[in-house]
């Protein structure tokens, strides 16, 4: 029923994109519907020009003028077709090139004898330009078939993405088994992979027509029985790949399959399933099903190569996920005890010393204890900023704002012992930026406190700005020892340790992280620089574009 | 600024301190005690409502997450009826909250962690305001900023800073809150009038020209501090130190 309402639509359907439509083709799919008539017309036009001359031709020169016209139909229409026009060639010669005209002569032995051996010309041509074709078609289609999987193979190693291998795939079943075979010939493909729950899960389509209403659910079958549909068996197929030959409406009752459903199928189990529908319908001639089988083992070694690869990826995501865990519980453990311990030690020893501690005594305790709070407030505050930047929990609320107005609450954030240390000089006509003031804040704070921290007690630290093209930079210079090169991109990693930063670094080496992943939120950039002689200038670059 | 010197006697002032954790009610209990005030405290919204009617305090510190009823509920019930300061206590960053809270009739946030000194900086700041000698404030001086609140005259370092009308009355609506949020709806309404509340882009650049007149040079504000989302805060002479 599909194929009848399938057939017109050939002209029409053929994959575009395939200008080389081999020559041989178009004659010989002449043929193969509109034989007898291409051989009335090779016949006929034969006639008509000879016609003129047959008063001067003898019966047996016409015949030989004839054999041309049967070879050329024998080569291109094979056996059949060149006795048929051998016959016609005998029947239009004694009817109208040997007198008596218009009447069947065949009387005298000689006349049988011309028609033997007329025949037998016609016969051996047939014969031979049909095994020549043969071999031709083979060694053409072995070519072809080389070609696809050459084409094939070079994807299957560099191909990436299971979308872009599947719309390959399927794109070149349509093309060029379509091309090539004129039987199997698709009029439509699909892959469709495995997925988690089972299913059938479509990749990529190509081809015309709309996707049947049955094509999921034979997919669906096919990944469950492992078995194919509605392809011929042979003998050519190595028995290890050969599917199992389901008739159409076996698979499931009430269902015709329209095509062949190919397992994709490799040594830990199945794949997907790769479907094709075919131009013309009937069953799936030898070689094509053969192609088919190959591609389908291309797409399977494919997708098995590219479930691995995604196991072995995540597996080792989730291996360097493991490490930064450890990582982080050491460092938070160490961050949040260190402090806290120190706490302790200092109020249980107040308390031990009772009423013979002095005021002088108790508030350099005191003081110490508020600094080691402070240090654990500092800790908890990074780790609570890390993980809300990386979940997304924290996006900038961007408003527009003068760099001054945040760079006056860093400032307020500065201990006051230290404040006269850092020194803010920024151009009075400064643009406005848009940013969210928190984030930008904490960035400037957290650089100006390494900066404090990794620079000599006494050197100052120089905080600064200046419009730059489209951007603006606003940087934070120390006096310290600087940052090597080859650290100067590890710097910004999680919990990475700079050589500078000494046997028993302070915080939780996680501040140069927090503040890339705020500026990456405001879409600028961050990196640090060298001071001369000496020094690190940590800068941030902000976009403009959108601001006020 | 007038204030008095860490343990100096203060009237006996009541506070009501709710707040659901027991170390926090603790701490504040102590160093609010240390400082002579007498303090009540509540563990939830509920016991907190009941107890301001019972002691009718002078100022009230109020965490905003509570375990019975949000914080903001109980600004809201309580400004039915009680005139006095209310300080919201608030996690870090949480900014709609703060923000909700001041619509809802706190005066004044703080966030989590704060040093004793931050808090009671502010509750002096409050108790201030509410005392009957704020009408009487002539004069406020910060670092080296004298506004002279009688007089309509401001200098910096000693020289005189001309300001506009409307750059004066900013600068003194935010001396005379002194160390305390003030939000920009309130500046609009009292400088601009009630039909200007949502103007805070004019807000903004009266803002800035009265900061370039008045901050120090190196465009780091050191008078006025942006409060991003909320308004601005006056910021007097230097707490107490807060590390």
């Amino acid at each position: 029923m599909r194929l009848r309402a399938r057939a017109p639509m050939w002209a029409r359907d053929r994959p575009r994109g395939r200008a080389t439509l081999p020559l041989m083709r178009l004659p010989r799919f002449l043929t193969a519907c509109w034989g007898l008539p291409l051989v009335l017309v090779a016949v006929g036009v034969t006639t008509a020009i000879l016609l003129p001359f047959r008063s001067t031709l003898e019966p047996g020169q016409v015949m030989l003028l004839f054999v041309p016209t049967v070879v050329w139909v024998a080569r291109t229409s094979g056996m059949q077709a060149s006795v048929t026009s051998a016959l016609l060639t005998f029947l239009a010669v004694d009817l109208l090139f040997v007198p008596p005209y218009y009447r069947i002569t065949v009387s005298s032995p000689a006349d049988w004898v011309t028609l033997i051996l007329f025949l037998g010309v016609a016969l051996a041509a047939g014969l031979q330009t049909g095994h020549m074709r043969e071999r031709e078609n083979a060694a053409l289609q072995r070519q072809r078939e080389i070609a696809l999987l050459n084409r094939l193979s070079s994807r299957l190693v560099s191909e990436k993405s299971v979308q872009a291998m599947g719309s390959f795939i399927v794109n070149e079943v349509v093309a060029v088994l379509g091309a090539v075979v004129a039987v199997l010939g698709a009029r439509r493909a699909a892959m469709f992979v495995r997925s988690d729950d089972g299913a059938a899960q479509i990749v990529a389509e190509a081809g015309a027509g709309p996707a049947g209403l049955a094509e999921r659910a034979l997919a669906d079958w096919v990944i469950r029985n492992d078995k194919a549909v509605a392809l011929t068996v042979s003998d050519e197929v190595p028995s290890a790949l050969r599917p199992v030959s389901v008739g159409a409406g076996e698979a499931i009752p009430g269902v015709v399959a329209d095509g062949a459903y190919v397992p994709l199928q490799t040594s830990d189990g199945l794949e997907g399933v790769l479907y094709a529908r075919p131009l013309v319908g009937s069953a799936p001639a030898l070689a094509g099903a053969r192609q088919l089988l190959a591609v389908a083992n291309v797409a399977a070694a494919f997708l098995e190569r590219h479930r691995l690869e995604v196991a072995t990826a995540h597996a080792s995501a989730l291996r360097e996920s493991d490490r930064l865990k450890a990582t982080l519980v050491s460092s938070v453990s160490h961050e949040l005890k260190t402090p806290l311990a120190a706490v302790t030690a200092r109020v249980t020893g107040l308390l031990e010393e009772g009423e013979n501690c002095g005021p002088e005594r108790v508030r350099s305790e005191l003081a110490a204890v508020s600094e080691d709070l402070g240090r654990l407030d500092a800790s908890i505050r990074d780790l609570l900023d890390l993980s809300r930047l990386e979940s997304d929990a924290w996006r900038p609320r961007p408003d527009v704002y003068e760099l001054g107005e945040v760079l006056g609450t860093v400032a307020r954030r500065i201990p006051v012992a230290q404040r006269a240390r850092v020194v803010f000089s920024v151009p009075d006509d400064l643009p406005q930026v848009r940013v969210d003031f928190n984030q930008i804040a904490r960035v400037v704070s957290s650089l100006v406190e390494n900066a404090l921290e990794y620079s000599p007690a006494d050197a100052p630290v120089d905080v600064g700005a200046r419009v730059l093209g489209y951007e603006m930079l606003v940087w934070v210079e120390d006096r310290g020892p600087g940052v090597p090169d080859q650290e100067k991109q590890q710097v910004f990693e999680k919990f990475f340790r700079g050589s500078a930063s000494g046997a028993s670094p302070a915080g939780t080496g996680l501040g140069l992280a927090i503040v890339r992943e705020i500026v990456r939120h405001h879409r600028g950039r961050v990196w640090v620089e060298d001071v001369d002689p000496h020094g690190a200038r940590f800068v941030i670059s902000l976009p403009l574009e959108g601001t006020v | 600024m007038n204030e008095p010197g860490p343990g100096a006697p203060e009237r006996s002032v009541r506070i009501l301190v709710i707040d659901d954790e027991e170390q926090i009610r603790r701490a504040l209990r102590s160093v609010l005690q240390v400082h002579h005030y007498t303090v009540d405290l509540a563990a939830t919204g509920g016991e907190g409502l009941e107890m301001a009617i019972d002691t009718t305090p002078d100022l009230v510190v109020l965490d905003l997450s509570l375990p019975d009823m949000s914080g903001l509920r109980v600004a809201e019930e309580l400004r039915t009826w009680y005139a006095g300061p209310i300080v919201v206590l608030s996690v870090r960053d949480g900014d709609a909250d703060k923000i909700a809270a001041l619509d809802l009739g706190a005066d004044d946030y703080l966030t989590k962690p704060f040093s004793a000194g931050e808090l009671l900086a502010r509750i002096r700041a409050h108790l201030r305001r509410n005392s009957p000698g704020d009408s009487s404030l002539r004069e406020v001086r910060a670092g080296d900023l004298i506004i002279d609140l009688a007089r309509r005259k401001v200098t910096v370092a000693g020289e005189v800073a001309h300001l506009t009308r409307t750059e004066f009355d900013i600068l003194a609506l935010l001396a005379r809150n002194a160390d305390r949020v003030v939000t920009s709806r309130m500046m609009l309404e009292q400088v601009w009038g009630p039909d200007y509340v949502s103007d805070t882009q004019t807000l903004r650049v009266h803002m800035s020209h009265l900061r370039h007149k008045i901050e120090p040079a190196g465009g780091v504000p050191r008078y006025i501090l942006t409060e991003p989302g909320v308004g601005f805060r006056f910021v007097g002479d230097e707490e107490p130190a807060s590390s």
